[in-house]
Parts: C-alpha cells; sequence; structure tokens
C-alpha cells in the first residue's frame, strides 16, 4: 500500500469504520457550541443565564462554555454584582466562525 | 519481531521511576522506561503545588522529566506497557513490550497544537479529571513530555483536518501497534498508583451533585494550567465562598475494601485549604478529619499554619451529603468530639479520595512470582533492611507501587531502588 503524507486518514477509514456514537457525539457539540455562541452574539452572559436560555441543565452549559474558553472561541468578562457568577463573552479576536 | 537491548527496564516513568532511571543512567547504565500514558512525571506533573513548602509541583517536574528525556542513557516508550516479563536466569531477564500507536510521528511534532485547533471534535479531557473537554487530536497537557500531539483514536472521525493542518506532516493514520522484545538484566517496577473512585460511595453523592468533586479535580482548579478562569463550582460556575472536605474518602474504610491510611490526604487537604484561602480570599474552608496525621518534616507546623489562617478544622465523620436546589450541599455528619449527630451547608464538597494500587503487574511475570503484600501493593521482602527488594532477586520496586507515600518518600524510595539495581548489577554470579 503506497502512502501519501499528510493524506493517510482515508487508510485507516477503509480499515476502521468511525462508530455511529463518534458521528452523533461531534453532531451534538457542534450543535451546542453554535447555540451557545449565538447565545452569546447578543450580549454577555453567565452560566445560568445561558442555561437557562438553551434550556439545558447547567453542569453541561458550564462543560461545554468552558471547553469553548480552552478552544479559543471565549473569553472572561466581569463578575457579576454578587460576586457569584461570571459573564462570559465572545472572544474579540476569537476563531467563532459559526 | 523488534529485539532491543538495555541494562534495566523502569516499568513507570512517574517521579519515582523516573529518579530511579536517573540515577542508573548517571553512572553509565542503559535504561529502557516503559510508560502507559502519554506523557511521563506521574501524577506529580498534573499537581499545582507541593506540600510543605508550597513549591510549584510543575517547577520540580519539569526539569527532570526533561533531563529524563534527554539524556543519552535512557530510552522512553510512552503509550506503552510490558505484557509479559522472563526470568531466565540471573542478570538476564527478557520482556516483551507492546506500544500503541500514538498516530503522531513523536520526533517530527514541533507541539504547535495546529491540529487540536483543526479538529472539530470535543471529548472529556482525562487530564483535567473531567472537568472540560479537550480534542482527538491533542496534546496531553501543555507541559507533557514529550510535548507532542496525540490521536485519540476512538474518538477519532477519521476527517484528515489534522493531517492537513498540520506543518511538519507528522501525524501517521497508518502506524500500528509495535511489539518489542527487550533483553535486560535488571527490573524496576514503579508502577505508581490510582485514586479512590468515589462512585464507589453513593452516599457521598459524587457524580450525582456536580459540586462535589475529588481532590484531583480541586488540585486541577488550583493548577496554573487550570481548566476554568478561576476557582468554580463545576455544577453552575458559581465562585464557591464556603468549602468543605470530607478526609478519608475510600482509606481507612472497610466497608470499601481499603482499610488502611493514604497517608498523602491530609496533608494535600491542608494544603489545598492554603492555596484556596490565597485564590478565595473571602472563603470559608472547613476540613471533616478523624485524626490529622501530619508526621513528615515541617507538616505538623504547615498544619498549624493553616489553622492560624482561619481554616476549621471539625473532628467528624461525614455520613451523608445531600443536595439543595440552589445546588449547595447539606453535609451530615458525627461531630465526634461533642458526641452528636449534626448537619452544615457548603457550596461546594472536595472529597480527599485515598490512594489504591495499580493492579496487574504480578500477571506480567511469567515464570516467577512477583509477591503483592495483603493490599495488592508490592510486597517488599526485606522492608526493614533493603526495602526495595521484591521476591524475584534483580526485581526491584519503588515509590507508590510499595503502598501510600508521599512525593519527598517516593524520590528516596526511587533512590533506594536504583543503589539495590546497581548493587544487583555488579554483583557477580
Amino acid at each position: 500500500m503506497e502512502v501519501e503524507k499528510g493524506k493517510t486518514a482515508k487508510y485507516l477509514k477503509e480499515k476502521r469504520p468511525v462508530p455511529k456514537e463518534v458521528t452523533e457525539h461531534l453532531k451534538y457539540f457542534t450543535k451546542t457550541k453554535k447555540q451557545l455562541l449565538d447565545a452569546l452574539k447578543e450580549g454577555d452572559k453567565t452560566v445560568p443565564q445561558l442555561a437557562e436560555e438553551l434550556k439545558k441543565p447547567k453542569e453541561e452549559v458550564m462543560f461545554q462554555l468552558m471547553s469553548l474558553l480552552k478552544y479559543g472561541y471565549v473569553e472572561t468578562g466581569e463578575i457579576d454584582d454578587n460576586d457569584e457568577y461570571f459573564y462570559y463573552k465572545i472572544k474579540s479576536n476569537g476563531k467563532n466562525k459559526s | 519481531m523488534k529485539t532491543l537491548e538495555y541494562d534495566v527496564l523502569v516499568v513507570g516513568g512517574g517521579i519515582a521511576g523516573g529518579e530511579a532511571a536517573l540515577n542508573l543512567a548517571n553512572i553509565g547504565y542503559k535504561v529502557l522506561i516503559v510508560e502507559k500514558e502519554l506523557s511521563i512525571g506521574g501524577k506529580m506533573i498534573l499537581l499545582s503545588k507541593v506540600f510543605p513548602t508550597l513549591d510549584c509541583a510543575a517547577c520540580i517536574t519539569t526539569p527532570k522529566v526533561s533531563e529524563i528525556q534527554r539524556h543519552p542513557n535512557i530510552t522512553v516508550f510512552t503509550g506503552a506497557e510490558p505484557r509479559k516479563i522472563t526470568k531466565k536466569g540471573e542478570h538476564d531477564f527478557e520482556a516483551v513490550v507492546f506500544q500503541k500507536p500514538r498516530y503522531v510521528d513523536v520526533a517530527a511534532c514541533t507541539g504547535c497544537q495546529l491540529c487540536e485547533e483543526a479538529c472539530p471534535v470535543s471529548v472529556t479531557d482525562e487530564y483535567q479529571f473531567g472537568l472540560i473537554g479537550r480534542k482527538a487530536a491533542f496534546i496531553p497537557f501543555s507541559i507533557a513530555s514529550p510535548r507532542a500531539a496525540a490521536i485519540d483514536i476512538d474518538n477519532c472521525i477519521l476527517c484528515g483536518a489534522c493531517e492537513r493542518a498540520c506543518p511538519p506532516d507528522c501525524i501517521d493514520f497508518t502506524q500500528t501497534e509495535e511489539e518489542f522484545l527487550v533483553k535486560i538484566k535488571s527490573v524496576v517496577v514503579a508502577t505508581g498508583f490510582q485514586l479512590f473512585d468515589p462512585l464507589k460511595i453513593p452516599r457521598y453523592g459524587y457524580g450525582q451533585y456536580k459540586n462535589v468533586i475529588t481532590s484531583m479535580q480541586m488540585e486541577r482548579e488550583l493548577a496554573p494550567t487550570r481548566p476554568f478562569n478561576t476557582i468554580l463550582r463545576p455544577g453552575d460556575g458559581k465562585m464557591p465562598d464556603n468549602i468543605a472536605y470530607v478526609l478519608c474518602t475510600g482509606s481507612r474504610d472497610k466497608s470499601v475494601g481499603n482499610p488502611i491510611c493514604s497517608q498523602v490526604c491530609c496533608m494535600y487537604s491542608i494544603k489545598q485549604a492554603q492555596l484556596l484561602m490565597g485564590a478565595l480570599p473571602m472563603a470559608d474552608i472547613t476540613i471533616y478529619y478523624l485524626h490529622i496525621r501530619a508526621f513528615g518534616k515541617g507538616f505538623n507546623e504547615f498544619y498549624a499554619q493553616a489553622q492560624e489562617m482561619g481554616v476549621e478544622f471539625i473532628k467528624g465523620k461525614v455520613g451523608k451529603i445531600s443536595e439543595k436546589e440552589n445546588g449547595n450541599l447539606i453535609l451530615r455528619y458525627e461531630d465526634i468530639e461533642a458526641g452528636v449527630v449534626k448537619e452544615a451547608e457548603h457550596d461546594m464538597v472536595v472529597l480527599s479520595v485515598g490512594i489504591l494500587p495499580n493492579r496487574g503487574i504480578d500477571e506480567v511475570f511469567d515464570n516467577e512470582k512477583l509477591k503483592l503484600d495483603p493490599f495488592h501493593f508490592v510486597d517488599q521482602s526485606d522492608i526493614l533492611a533493603s526495602p526495595a527488594k521484591t521476591s524475584i532477586d534483580g526485581v526491584f520496586v519503588a515509590g507508590t507501587a510499595t503502598g501510600p507515600m508521599d512525593i519527598p518518600d517516593s524520590i528516596l524510595s526511587g533512590g533506594s531502588a536504583s543503589a539495590e539495581t546497581t548493587s544487583y548489577l555488579r554483583r557477580r554470579n
């Protein structure tokens, strides 16, 4: 088998089909990411505010939002008046391509 | 099968195995370290600071791991495990070592992270203990050694985006598992420990109540390479101001099959309490304990320092944790000194989880028996006179593979294993 450098994924794909749950998981992440970024485009929001808007559990929003922070889509804003919850916002020089 | 030759095989590249390997390599022995994770450095490399000096863990570990990687007498296999070790005679061992494909040419990878950026997949990051996501093409953590990408093939959709983004073309999906026959003269077992899984104590609500976390998760929250922007509750992102520690979670507890003390939980909890008081100056920290074991050099002073800083210590056994609607937690505990059952509310709970043995290394030895102790740690056949000796002549043990111990003791134990290995190698038959 002749292998072309930089294009090797297709060789493994022939031998090892991608499980359905892996593609489903990706779809879910992509959808949630879009929902979170769309919600933040309207203004800075806290985790409980985003959870209410997206009708998702707060812990799930926290996990996904912190992942987006790590991946460079989102940044931390001010903390609320009670010093409890941070606001999060779209990263100003961010990679938000959605 | 490719055949390799070394003087010593070190199983496990944590601080104990690393220390043993460095000492042996420095006196001229050729050493192979076989590490099952994608990076060497063990558990210590993931810690924030260490007790009782509050030195930065990464500042101690990173120079060590980089010395190991660069040492001309040390070869490191990551993502690898010995599957069979046979003693053929004195100073004559053979090991069959398997290495999982990383799908990345480690030597060519520059650690630029462009593959990470390109990867569309997000899954749970095991190196942040589940608090956050990571990509399927990823560098395990920022100070990983080797600092090279890896592909999590079980979660990869094989879209090829990482390959297209990689400047040196170092991603290679054609890699397969490799098997090596390694001839060595001696073996050091430094297989370390695993943390107690608090899901085994359902009454503490771990997994169900998201603001109940483990001490290792708090360790990550405190580290400079933390998952969140600061210390936050994973349940809703609130900055906590009233944190409780539950000591002896999974230690000194016959009901979960681990009756022994894990030796480090008191001190790491006191350390975290001090760090939290620095990070969250307004927060109250309460430690629920059975006995505080502050036995090492400088430990009792460190405990006193925490008390002076205002950490509250309650001698109490926590029976049950329940959750309020706002995510706060009610701890029902026996106040041992007052002899009454009480309840207290906290907004975050940290379970100080204990240390358990990493199982399975005894099954790797083929024709001789590596004896384990009653708690499944490697048995030290001559614990007082020769603590690194095992039941097999020529096989030595280092660090927490022998039982729970702290970092200074693990390094001492690694030193002891290297000295005894040297003595064995220089012994003429």
